[in-house]
């Protein structure tokens, strides 16, 4: 199911598939001095639910790495060793830079320590190496985490695409550099988003394994997202402490496009259970190369 | 970040005095799936090479002299088949007869998908890789090859000015045709020190011929040593930059873009910047008590590379922190933006960009 040969090669509009691309780590400066705490102005419940990827993502992307760096000694594709090295340079100065906001988050009065003291703890101690474990069950056992992480990459790479076609975000007054940090993550996220597939399907190419990924991700990935945000309201020193977070705020900033919509969300969550499913078929990495070279953070850092 | 650091269990999100439980359910799956994990015992195995031939050997078809030192070559497969396809940007690695890598810009017709076309200029005090393609690689040899990939991908945007320095031309010639052939609103400029050293006049006539107004050429001992600004100054607004040349040019132009009225800029990431004042000395690995020098043009990343192929590393510039290393004893010139002053007190480095004074020995813990 890759992109068939274009009838009209002259059309202008012609994607270009760049399936052989390099990825390398793209080095970033964000200033955080004029950023407000409500970056989106005027809803709090969208900005919030996009800060809960700061209060997750460090960690996260942290075991990203950990985790590919146990797998690069496995890997028999020359190729595919690259674009793992590539891939644990990003995930890291994602990681940094996610850190940076909550240094800002606790300078505007709203303190993500204890969120983040259960990302630590989540991704050190409950998905981190179990050293008890046999070579033979230490390799199952990071099969699986392989099969989490490709799972969680079919998410950042659905974020990754609707951040950067997303238009509302800056007609609703997005502060700029949040955006810039969304967008270039979310640009990177697209432009590497077949590598934790390809590694998995290297390592080991059973369907079955793929879909447990999934099915514990999904449901995982939701129930941290939720508590994130709720957490999120409750501790914002700007918000009443008792205000509520309901399903309908969510749909209410999905109609406005401020947050992606429900039903795309959920058929974009069922293509990764298609057997014929590969990264490649959803998302342009020519948009993403596109937004990466016009990034304000990626080009501060390059002076 | 030292993640050995025993991690307990946290508290509940809003301080309420109890444990919380969704945490609990959390490690208590987890818990249960390594236990049943534990039981089974089908050994680690490693998946089998790749079928797909990363590296192939073509044979160089025609070799012509384009400019003054720089010869262009041909390569198809020995039986004549289709070579992978590319798109403007993609380079190929040659693998020289003499063991040398050296990557080089595809310039030719992405649409010919039996022939390649590189170009290569002979740099006199190099390291012989650009001397050694001039004086030995001669029609009818072969030479391994690898790629193509793709470090300086065109996008397409709707207006364009693509600034070629040299031998810079080379990755930006199929993104001019490919420019025109989708009927965006493109520029090109390509400077050079004379007309007689710059490759490719004819086809970039031919290029001009079809789009009047749309191509400069700037030789310096004609029109002066332009400054990035002036290279800039028929950007387009809110368009795109592509810049290939010599690594003061790049510098140049990404200094002076800020100015410019474009909005992007792309240029070829040619990754680790040559060591500047590199002093050979000396690594040696943990307790094994093995030395390994490291010469004064080489980083102490790739000294360990050689003697551990699974050392993780990714940027090679001293900014991502993949290859992080801690320093038991000796004394490291830090050359890093990463590395806060407490982990580098604590002992770490990064051997990417990081060196030693002169006959130093920093043993490492790996």
């Amino acid at each position: 199911m890759f992109r068939a040969a274009p009838a009209h090669p002259e059309r202008p509009s012609e994607p270009i598939d760049h399936h052989d691309l390099v990825l390398q780590p793209r080095d970033v400066t964000f200033d955080w001095g004029a950023t407000p705490l409500h970056w989106l102005p005027g809803e709090p419940f969208a900005t919030h639910t996009f800060d809960v990827l700061h209060l997750m993502l460090p960690e996260l992307e942290r075991w990203f790495v950990r985790t590919f760096e146990q797998a690069l000694p496995l890997i028999t594709d020359d190729r595919l060793r690259e674009d793992v090295r590539g891939f644990i340079g990003q995930e890291a100065m994602h990681a940094e830079a996610h850190q940076e906001v909550l240094e800002h988050l606790l300078a505007k009065g709203l303190d993500p320590a204890p969120y983040t003291r259960q990302s630590e703890w989540i991704f050190r101690r409950v998905l981190g190496d179990r050293p008890e474990l046999t070579p033979a069950a230490a390799h199952a056992h990071l099969l699986q985490r392989l099969a989490l992480i490709a799972a969680f990459e079919h998410f950042t790479a659905y974020m990754g695409h609707w951040i950067l076609d997303n238009g509302h975000l800056d007609q609703a007054g997005a502060d700029p550099a949040m955006l810039d940090l969304f967008r270039w993550h979310g640009a990177e996220e697209v432009e590497h988003r077949s590598v934790a597939f390809d590694l998995l399907v290297h390592l080991d190419p059973r369907y079955r394994r793929r879909v447990v990924g999934m099915l514990v991700t999904a449901p995982v990935l939701t129930r941290l997202w939720i508590r994130g945000v709720r957490f999120l309201m409750s501790a914002d020193p700007e918000l009443d402490e008792r205000v509520q977070v309901r399903f309908r705020d969510y749909l209410a900033a999905a109609r406005k496009d401020l947050l992606p919509r429900p039903g795309a969300f959920a058929r974009s969550v069922l293509r990764y259970f298609h057997p014929g499913y590969h990264p490649t078929q959803d998302g342009s990495t020519q948009q993403a190369v596109a937004y990466l070279a016009a990034s304000p953070a990626a080009r501060a850092a390059a002076r | 970040m030292d993640i050995s650091t025993p991690v307990t269990r946290p508290p509940d999100l809003y301080g309420r005095p109890r444990s919380d439980s969704f945490m609990q359910k959390l490690a208590a799956f987890s818990d249960n799936a390594v236990t049943r994990l534990a039981r089974r015992s089908t050994p680690p195995r490693r998946p089998p090479a790749t079928e797909m031939p990363v590296i192939r050997e073509l044979v160089v078809v025609a070799k012509h002299q384009e400019a003054e030192d720089v010869v262009s070559l041909r390569l198809a497969t020995p039986d004549g088949g289709t070579l992978p396809p590319w798109q403007p940007g993609a380079h190929i690695e040659l693998h020289l007869p003499s063991g040398r890598k050296r990557q080089y810009s595809l310039c030719g017709d992405p649409a010919d998908r039996h022939r390649y076309r590189i170009a290569v200029r002979r740099i006199a005090n190099g390291k012989g890789g650009s001397a050694e393609v001039h004086d030995a690689l001669g029609e009818g040899m072969r030479v391994a090859v690898t790629g193509p990939r793709n470090a300086f991908p065109f996008a397409a945007e709707a207006s364009l000015l693509l600034i070629a320095g040299g031998i810079g031309i080379t990755p930006i010639l199929p993104m001019a045709r490919e420019a025109a052939r989708r009927g965006l609103d493109w520029r090109l400029v390509h400077t050079g020190r004379s007309r007689g050293s710059m490759p490719f006049a004819a086809e970039l006539a031919e290029l001009a011929a079809a789009a009047p107004g749309r191509v400069s050429i700037r030789p310096d001992d004609e029109s002066g040593v332009p400054e990035a600004a002036d290279l800039l100054c028929v950007s387009p607004a809110a368009g795109a930059v592509y810049c290939c040349g010599p690594a003061p040019m790049i510098d140049g132009v990404r200094r002076a873009f800020g100015g410019s009225r474009a909005s992007a800029l792309h240029f070829e990431r040619f990754a680790p910047a040559p060591i500047a004042d590199g002093r050979p000395f000396e690594l040696q690995l943990g307790d094994t008590g093995r030395v390994l020098p490291v010469p004064y043009d080489r980083s102490a990343l790739d000294v360990l590379h050689d003697a551990l192929p699974d050392l993780p590393f990714s940027c090679r510039q001293g900014f991502c922190g993949t290859c992080r290393v801690r320093v038991v004893h000796g004394h490291v010139d830090h050359r890093d933006r990463r590395l806060t002053a407490t982990e580098r007190a604590a002992g770490a480095m990064l051997p990417c960009v990081s060196r030693a004074p002169e006959g130093e020995r920093l043993v490492l813990d790996v």
